[in-house]
């Protein structure tokens, strides 16, 4: 069942025993902490790991930490507006995928450079403040000269001044867990221009605001410091924090055979109505211009949904009657670019209209689409 | 009729008729058996069960309402977001039914019992705070029908409550 690669890091894979999990697997180690190692680099894998073993894993007795890190992609927090705190089109054209995590928080974008680390204990041993030490300890470990401390908001701070680490947290029935970030080797020239929303001035919303900071990576004052040096230092740094005896593991989210259900839960972090439609109500209200004609555009979301729809159009430009039909064909949709271009195409086919309101019609939509 | 001139006396008196914590550990200087009507009143008025998850319900003919102890909304620090279910929704016992968003963490809420939302309070969207301030009274969560009322009698009165969280201390 295990592979020993080394001496203290083995690899969990196939189960010789047809019930074993990774949660009994965990109980007969009898270890009180854990170090784990993600092999996925998938965002979805991952907070489905975090969310297994939050919901079943016995922590009452024993605590973990994980080790994680993904490929490029955008992760708000459990009660986030995606349209007020990131550039959704500028996402789609990279190909960054957007994610929500079920702890609260702000905003952040990670790729390789960024290590996460997640720290899980029972209920009454949530500590941030203890778990932020054992990374700032790891670090000056490595660098003693390093000038890394935390702040009362749970970041991590370097020269007093720049954000490295960001920390967000759950807290479950009898179990909780701390995760944060760590700047290592970030794409610095990506990062500020995902996180600066392309419409925040235009919505209006009761969802938990992110609190922008100036950011640079551990690579900028030492380049030699690496991800897998720091990640060492850090499980090292753990043990010693909390004496235990770690022995660092390293698995595969994608086993559902270790971790029944886990495939599910990462399902349900895909969808749509988890990373969109969870966004608070919120309502858009912008100035779009048109042809040189200034439209007004009044529309409400609920559940990521458009609940209402209304639009100042000059008469003369389109008669009401036709603005009226449009703005109904939006009510109900999904407040969604690709959603928005289907169900105009489909008015435009249904509804009898001259080739010039044709035209109308199809720019007016790109200028809705344009705040999506 | 002796009685309620001394209620409106003491609710005068009193900025709030309504924390029961309050009046339990009475800082002021009120008489011992006003306090025992306040008391007796409050149990007639929809006395408050607890959960072992720090919920609490008070019922009202058919509807409970449900919000969190005292206890909780200390634990939890500045409520600055509530993330509550649809009215509608059919919930479980110890079923997650949202969660609270405060500086520490986000925070499930579990159903204290079977039943329907039948309303949920809309002022916290602008003011969750009211969790903190107010969490017996204005800071309320959610109204749901009872549909298994023996699940009321499994729940902690405030007495059982009080014992309970001075446990959790040790």
């Amino acid at each position: 069942m295990i592979l020993r690669l080394s001496n203290r890091a083995c690899v969990l894979s196939g189960s010789a025993r047809l019930k074993s999990t990774l949660s009994t697997f965990f109980d007969e180690m009898g270890k009180a902490g854990i170090v784990l190692k993600s092999a996925s680099t998938g965002i979805f894998e991952n907070l489905a790991l975090e969310d297994w073993i939050h919901d079943r894993v016995d922590l009452q007795n024993r605590s973990m930490l994980l080790l994680w890190r993904n490929s490029p992609v955008v992760v708000i927090g459990r009660h986030q507006n995606p349209w007020q705190e990131c550039n959704l089109p500028l996402m789609r054209r990279l190909g960054i995928p957007l994610a929500r995590r079920r702890s609260g928080g702000g905003t952040v974008f990670h790729d390789f450079g960024n290590i996460n680390m997640t720290f899980f204990t029972s209920k009454k041993k949530y500590d941030r403040h203890r778990n932020l030490k054992v990374v700032t300890r790891a670090l000056k470990a490595l660098r003693p000269d390093l000038d890394v401390a935390a702040s009362d908001r749970f970041d991590i701070l370097l020269n007093g001044h720049y954000k490295i680490s960001g920390t967000a947290a759950k807290l479950g029935r009898t179990s909780a867990y701390h995760h944060c970030t760590l700047l290592c080797s970030v794409d610095r020239s990506i990062l500020p221009s995902v996180l600066k929303s392309n419409t925040s001035e235009v919505i209006k919303s009761s969802a938990t605001p992110s609190v922008p900071s100036p950011v640079k990576n551990l690579l900028d004052v030492d380049p030699t410091l690496d991800s897998n040096t720091i990640m060492d230092a850090i499980a090292s740094q753990y043990s010693n924090e909390f004496g235990f005896d770690s022995p660092v593991i390293k698995v595969d989210p994608t086993h559902e055979g270790l971790m029944p259900g886990i495939h599910k839960m990462a399902q349900d972090l895909q969808t749509w109505e988890w990373i969109y439609g969870r966004t608070p109500k919120f309502s858009v209200c912008s100035s779009i211009v048109v042809e040189d004609v200034t439209i007004k555009l009044d529309m409400d979301i609920k559940n990521g949904a458009v609940e209402q729809c209304a639009m100042e159009i000059p008469e003369n430009w389109l008669p009401s009657e036709m603005v009226n039909e449009f703005t109904s064909t939006l009510n109900g949709s999904k407040y969604c670019p690709n959603e928005t271009a289907v169900l105009v195409a489909a008015f435009m086919r249904t509804v009898s209209m001259t080739a010039d309101v044709a035209v109308k019609i199809h720019r007016l939509c790109a200028g809705v689409v344009s705040v999506m | 009729m002796a009685m309620c001139a001394a209620l409106r006396c003491v609710s005068a008196a009193l900025p709030l008729l309504t924390r029961p914590a309050p009046i339990w550990t009475c800082q002021n200087s009120l008489r011992p058996n006003i306090l025992r009507t306040l008391y007796t009143s409050s149990r007639l008025s929809g006395a408050l069960k607890f959960t072992d998850k720090h919920e609490w319900v008070r019922v009202d003919g058919t509807v409970g309402t449900v919000g969190i102890s005292n206890f909780a909304q200390e634990a939890l620090g500045d409520v600055v977001y509530c993330g509550l279910p649809e009215v509608g929704t059919k919930l479980e016992q110890m079923e997650e039914f949202g969660a609270l968003e405060s500086v520490k963490a986000a925070s499930e809420l579990y159903s204290p019992l079977n039943g329907e939302v039948t309303e949920i309070n809309t002022n916290l969207t602008d003011n969750p705070g009211l969790v903190n301030k107010a969490c017996y009274e204005d800071g309320w969560l959610i109204k749901m029908t009872i549909e298994k009322p023996a699940e009321l009698d499994e729940l902690m009165d405030e007495a059982a409550y009080e014992k309970f969280i001075k446990s959790l201390d040790s």
